[in-house]
């Protein structure tokens, strides 16, 4: 296992860059090595007051719209180039555009910068005005101006050139926490004690292998499948999950109608859904269904557990099959040797399936002879997760295609027109020849060409291409400046996947989808508003953020895309072990810079299951029944009209929370008190007849088992004086009082809680106790600790 | 716990929300309940036709040019200032064009000649839905103005689809079953009952109270901004849950089948027990790429039934002079046809309001004949070619906000809509 810190080496590029932009910003110029010759003359770090000032708040937003090789200004000569294509060349970029603007801002026309003519509509600018004098950006430039000539700089800095550590003040979560956060998190369950063992000698050290082992439980990869459906939903498709398979191309996608037992049968004989013959086929048909839904996922699942590169997700040349998908695909026979158990429907193994044959005796085209697999892109599932329609021609797939796998929204800003209804109707092809159009259909459409046989349009199917041929008014398929080869249109997804892995986004959109299985949260976004008093603070945020997404994405691409690596290196580091403030912090500068720091995330209705499962033993099963109808009031999913959780509670979830706390404890509390006190879970150190004020050593028992309690639900680690401990006492000695002065109540648990329902007799609760404990546990649910994470 | 005290510690911490009404610890069950938070109007409804609305087989009529094949442009009606396009005819279901205005013309104010700036649908439902085109960052007008008016109800902000953005103001809350809001009404009584509860009252008040000690021991100590405001909001959403009680009568013992109705029911039983500040309801498959007239004939009709239930139900219970209604879709239909006799997206188009406050019978902006949109005067509201401007989102929930009372909150202040003072949109409402 490398290690998860930066390399020394890394830290002393970075020293080196900051004292090289620090000296730079000092004399407003430096020379530079040469470095390439693409890149031309490069420097270990951009001048950081160009970096953050002028590129981000004008460059940016304002310029490189049309100032770039392919936009409106392409002919002009100030031509600039987007540092976030491709950050391994970031610093080159900015180094080129910052000369870029040195021209344009150097270049003086009647005494006055041409640039900063031309932002305001001067000098014939071909966009008009796009700053107005005196905004914030027009600003900038002119200090930027100031500074290109050697002028003093009358305003101070936005721009901190020694700025706090970002984590200093923070307090790390210690290892015995961080590991019961990682184990419930990705496995479902508590830390072992072997694990808390070695974490407590050997400290975060010991962190790694421990997670190497998590990482190979059967539960991490269902949590695995769960998290990438959060984020594909390629089980919301519409339909019978077999219509994946299309009637066209695979006559035995029914297989399992030549079961059922009333094929047969008249109709007066038909055998009832509750007869046991019928009860298994449903099984089966149902059990096939899920096998389908799973597929794309299992995919993920193989490539992460046998340590394949991740890139497979958009290049593998095979697809997973289980023994009831592969009679589907009409293969059974081709891979039943591959199957541990062909009765096993969810034993998923990777294999190739034949090129398409129509009905009519066509066969697709392939020079392989088989499908031309490339991961999800030519996963049936995810095409008809995103169906194409003759109107928006597979660009909805080519959305979702970036979005997912580069990590890019194409429609996120899209940019604002004057007359957008004009221009649609000025242009017989908006998308090709109006410029505010093509800026994302340059893009957009080449790729959305290279799914151009993957184009049945009546939901019936996937394979097909259009009859009439693709379309002519659209930006010829391929990627980038790069055209499809002919030779290579018959396995046009494989040739996407292959740039696709290439491609320094891809690495990048891979670990913020870690980062969102991990936080539940999107990385953060860079700020918006440049006249934003705390702009500078949320830029700074976004910025570190950013780089440790960079800096993770280069190990991941050095662990030859393994996708384990990216999960440790993000539990390992700041982002996720930051758990508080070593001491408050007014500055309101710095707290919005600390703004979204801290995991805090909501556990899902799944989650929160398998953490009851964990501490219980018994899953509640509510929260995801579907009959229960609590799984979408408490923030889940369905992959296809509810496809974003919620994260912040509210009153209905409020409820709910309630509802748990109050079932669970009356289901356990009295339970655990009737088990052997060596099997017990909730209180093993604990009898119903130690009574608070009873004495000291009852007192003593009551503290540490309260402390257990805490422990095992809260994952705290509280000395017995702790006060989290003393509050819950007085609850418990509170309650125990004030029952003891009520002559009236029933010294037997309630009916409804009692260890063993409509038992008599009911358990005897003599001081009060069981239902005091009860209320405990009610109480400790409901905290912060349990259902957040 | 000291309200005050606790409300001034969230406010410290930048809470827009989680200003929860804690019950006294020593006060009665009655004064608890009575102390619970409540929010009773005005309400605000917002129907999202989402794919995009035909708006010329509605309330901007055209009949020329080839623009509608159902009518021409002598067929168009008209109710007062309104002029619409004729449906009666075609419709199977629902509430015709004729019926509705004949119905709420007088209450109804149409804006003609929206420019949504752009045609795809994720920008344009974002931009409709928070006046803001290139942020993510920003709540929807229905979860602004519920963090605004009544952020402690628990359900303070409903949303059935549709861009549901809150800015991190308000949680929103998914009702998809009525009955589901039974469930959750009687937190504390086993299995939902309101006969026997899991713990004795002075058990529940002992809990109550030791979870209230320790949010007061957490506000006190130093904790980072995420976790200040995910234990604050925590702590309201369950205290303020109690709330939900109030409920169970008002839920209706059938719910209806219509998709728009059976969300409506929803929505008023949430507002009359005084638990909910807006709710954004929403039908989907405008976006009527192939046979337009057909799908726009069919959803059109259901969008106003929707509507008229809406109405008839809140006047039924009384509380119709309390509804804010916007009726709205995230762009429009070209004014040709294509191959597949469907529409393809336009970035102009209308919005509609009605409810209290709401001066009605009026029509401001136009499109011309070609389906372009005519500018207006912002001062005077009336078309004006030359020197008008043109009317974006950002414009209409800029008047919105005002209209609400809500401009100044301090939950709008980080989500200016920047609209220069000479474009502001003056009476727009009435």
């Amino acid at each position: 296992m490398k290690p998860f810190l930066p390399a020394p080496v890394f830290f002393r590029m970075l020293l080196i860059g900051t004292m090289i932009a620090t000296l730079r910003f000092t004399v407003g110029i430096t020379s530079c090595v040469a470095a390439t010759d693409q890149d031309g003359p490069a420097c270990f770090v951009a001048d950081r007051w160009f970096a953050d000032e002028v590129w981000e708040k004008v460059g940016k937003r304002t310029c490189l719209k049309c100032h770039n090789a392919s936009g409106d200004a392409s002919e002009s000569a100030f031509v600039l180039q987007d540092p976030d294509r491709d950050r391994t060349r970031r610093d080159a970029v900015l180094r080129k555009n910052r000369l870029a603007f040195e021209d344009q801002l150097e270049a003086d026309v009647d005494g006055e910068s041409r640039l900063l003519q031309k932002v305001v509509g001067g000098l014939d600018h071909g966009g008009g005005e796009v700053l107005q004098a005196g905004s914030t950006g027009y600003r900038v430039l002119q200090r930027f101006v100031r500074r290109l000539n050697g002028k003093p700089d009358p305003l101070p800095s936005e721009v901190d050139d020694d700025p706090v550590p970002f984590f200093d003040g923070l307090v790390m979560m210690p290892p015995r926490q961080l590991l019961r956060r990682v184990t419930l998190s990705l496995v479902g369950r508590l830390p072992s004690h072997e694990e808390l063992s070695k974490v407590e000698t050997e400290g975060l050290s010991a962190l790694s292998p421990i997670l190497d082992d998590v990482m190979r439980e059967d539960a991490f990869y269902e949590r695995l499948q769960e998290a990438f459906n959060d984020i594909l939903l390629t089980r919301g498709y519409d339909g019978v999950a077999e219509g994946a398979l299309s009637y066209e191309h695979f006559k035995s996608r029914l297989w399992y109608q030549e079961l059922d037992p009333n094929r047969d049968r008249k109709s007066d004989e038909k055998l009832k859904y509750s007869h046991p013959e019928m009860i298994a086929y449903t099984k089966l048909v149902r059990d096939y269904r899920e096998a389908m839904l799973r597929e794309p996922l299992e995919l993920i699942r193989y490539i992460v557990g046998n340590d394949r590169p991740f890139t497979e997700i958009v290049t593998a040349d095979y697809t997973m099959v289980s023994p009831y998908t592969s009679r589907g695909y009409g293969v059974f026979e081709q891979v039943r040797g591959k199957f541990k158990d062909t009765d096993d429907p969810f034993e998923f193994v990777p294999t190739k399936i034949p090129a398409l044959t129509s009905r009519n005796g066509k066969v697709q085209e392939s020079k392989t002879g088989f499908y031309p697999h490339s991961g999800l892109l030519s996963s049936f599932q995810y095409l008809m997760r995103y169906p194409t329609t003759e109107t928006n021609r597979n660009r909805l797939r080519v959305r979702m295609f970036f979005q997912h796998f580069l990590g890019v929204d194409l429609l996120e800003l899209a940019p604002r027109t004057s007359d957008a209804a004009a221009i649609t109707a000025e242009y017989d092809v908006p998308t090709m020849q109006a410029s505010d159009c093509v800026v994302c259909h340059k893009i957009m459409d080449p790729v959305a060409g290279l799914f151009q046989d993957y184009y049945v349009v009546d939901a019936k199917g996937v394979y097909g291409p259009r009859k009439e041929g693709w379309y002519e008014d659209m930006f010829v398929p391929g990627w980038g400046q790069e055209a499809l080869p002919p030779e290579e249109r018959w396995r046009a997804l494989q040739w996407l996947g292959q740039r696709t892995a290439r491609d320094p986004r891809f690495a990048t959109a891979m670990v913020e989808h870690v980062w969102y299985i991990l936080s539940g949260r999107q990385p953060l976004s860079p700020p918006e508003d440049i006249d934003d008093p705390m702009y500078s603070a949320k830029h700074r945020a976004y910025r570190v953020q950013r780089n440790e997404i960079e800096r993770i994405a280069d190990r991941f691409i050095e662990a030859d895309f393994n996708l384990k690596v990216a999960f440790k290196e993000w539990i390992h580091s700041d982002f996720y072990r930051a758990d508080g403030l070593a001491t408050e912090e007014d500055d309101p500068r710095r707290r919005v810079e600390l703004d979204d720091v801290g995991l805090v995330r909501l556990l899902t209705p799944e989650q929160l299951e398998r953490k009851l499962m964990a501490i219980f033993g018994k899953k509640w099963g509510r929260l995801t029944d579907r009959e229960a109808q609590l799984n979408i009031l408490y923030g889940g999913i369905d992959s296809q009209e509810v496809t974003e959780r919620i994260t912040d509670p509210s009153g209905a979830m409020g409820a709910i929370q309630r509802i748990l706390a109050n079932d669970l404890a009356c289901r356990h509390v009295a339970a655990d008190f009737s088990l052997p006190a060596e099997e017990r879970r909730l209180f093993p150190g604990i009898e119903i007849d130690v009574v608070p004020g009873g004495s000291d050593e009852g007192d003593r028992r009551i503290h540490q088992a309260i402390v257990h309690l805490h422990a095992l639900i809260l994952g705290r680690n509280d000395a017995p004086d702790d006060p989290e401990v003393q509050r819950t006492f007085d609850l418990f000695a509170g309650i125990v009082s004030d029952a003891k002065s009520r002559p009236e109540i029933d010294p037997t648990e309630s009916y409804f809680c009692q260890s063993q329902r409509e038992v008599t007799p009911r358990d005897p609760d003599p001081h009060y106790t069981i239902r005091a404990w009860r209320a405990v546990v009610t109480y400790v649910l409901r905290q912060h600790e349990f259902l957040y994470e | 716990m000291r309200r005050r005290n606790f409300l001034q510690l969230c406010a410290a911490a930048g809470l827009g929300f989680s200003t929860p009404v804690a019950a006294s610890a020593t006060a009665s069950a009655d004064e608890a309940d009575r102390e619970l938070p409540s929010y009773d109007g005005p309400y605000y409804i917002v129907f999202n036709a989402s794919g995009g609305w035909d708006t010329t087989y509605l309330m901007d009529p055209k009949g020329i040019n080839e623009i509608n094949r159902l009518y021409k442009h002598g067929d168009i009606l008209t109710e007062g200032n309104h002029r619409f396009a004729p449906n009666a005819k075609q419709i199977e279901a629902g509430i015709s064009n004729e019926t509705f205005f004949a119905k709420y013309g007088k209450e109804l104010l149409v804006i003609n000649g929206l420019d949504y700036s752009v045609n795809n649908h994720s920008p344009c439902s974002r931009y409709m839905a928070t006046g803001k085109l290139d942020s993510l960052a920003y709540p929807t007008f229905a979860a602004l103005v519920a963090a605004c008016n009544g952020p402690d109800v628990p359900l303070a902000f409903l949303t059935f689809g549709n861009y549901s953005a809150t800015g991190n103001l308000v949680p929103l809350s998914r009702v998809p079953y009525l009955n589901s809001l039974n469930r959750l009404a009687n937190a504390d009584g086993v299995d939902g009952s309101t006969r026997h509860s899991y713990h004795d009252d002075f058990v529940s008040d002992r809990i109550e109270r030791a979870l209230e000690a320790q949010m007061q021991a957490r506000i006190e100590s130093n904790r980072l901004p995420r976790v200040e405001r995910s234990q604050s909001m925590l702590y309201a959403a369950q205290l303020n849950s109690r709330a939900l009680q109030r409920v169970t009568p008002f839920i209706p013992k059938s719910s209806p089948k219509e998709r728009l109705s059976r969300q409506v029911d929803i929505a008023l039983a949430s507002f009359r027990a005084g638990i909910c500040v807006s709710a954004n309801l929403s039908i989907g498959q405008f976006d009527s790429h192939a046979n337009n007239d057909t799908d726009q004939m069919k959803l059109i009709p259901e969008l106003l039934a929707g509507v008229d239930y809406l109405i008839t139900k809140a006047e039924q219970w009384k509380i119709r002079e309390k509804l804010v209604v916007v009726m709205q879709s995230e762009m429009g239909r070209t004014p040709t046809y294509n191959k597949g006799n469907g529409k393809d997206h336009w970035s102009i188009g209308s919005i509609m309001f009605m409810g209290a406050g709401i001066q009605g019978n009026r029509v401001i902006g136009a499109t011309d004949e070609e389906q372009f949109l005519v500018p207006i005067n912002p001062e005077t509201l009336a078309t004006d070619k030359q020197a008008g401007i043109r009317v974006r989102p950002e414009h209409i929930h800029s008047a919105l906000r005002d209209f609400a009372g809500i401009s100044t909150h301090r939950s709008c202040d980080n989500f200016p809509l920047k609209v220069a003072e000479e474009e502001r949109l003056k009476n727009l409402f009435g």
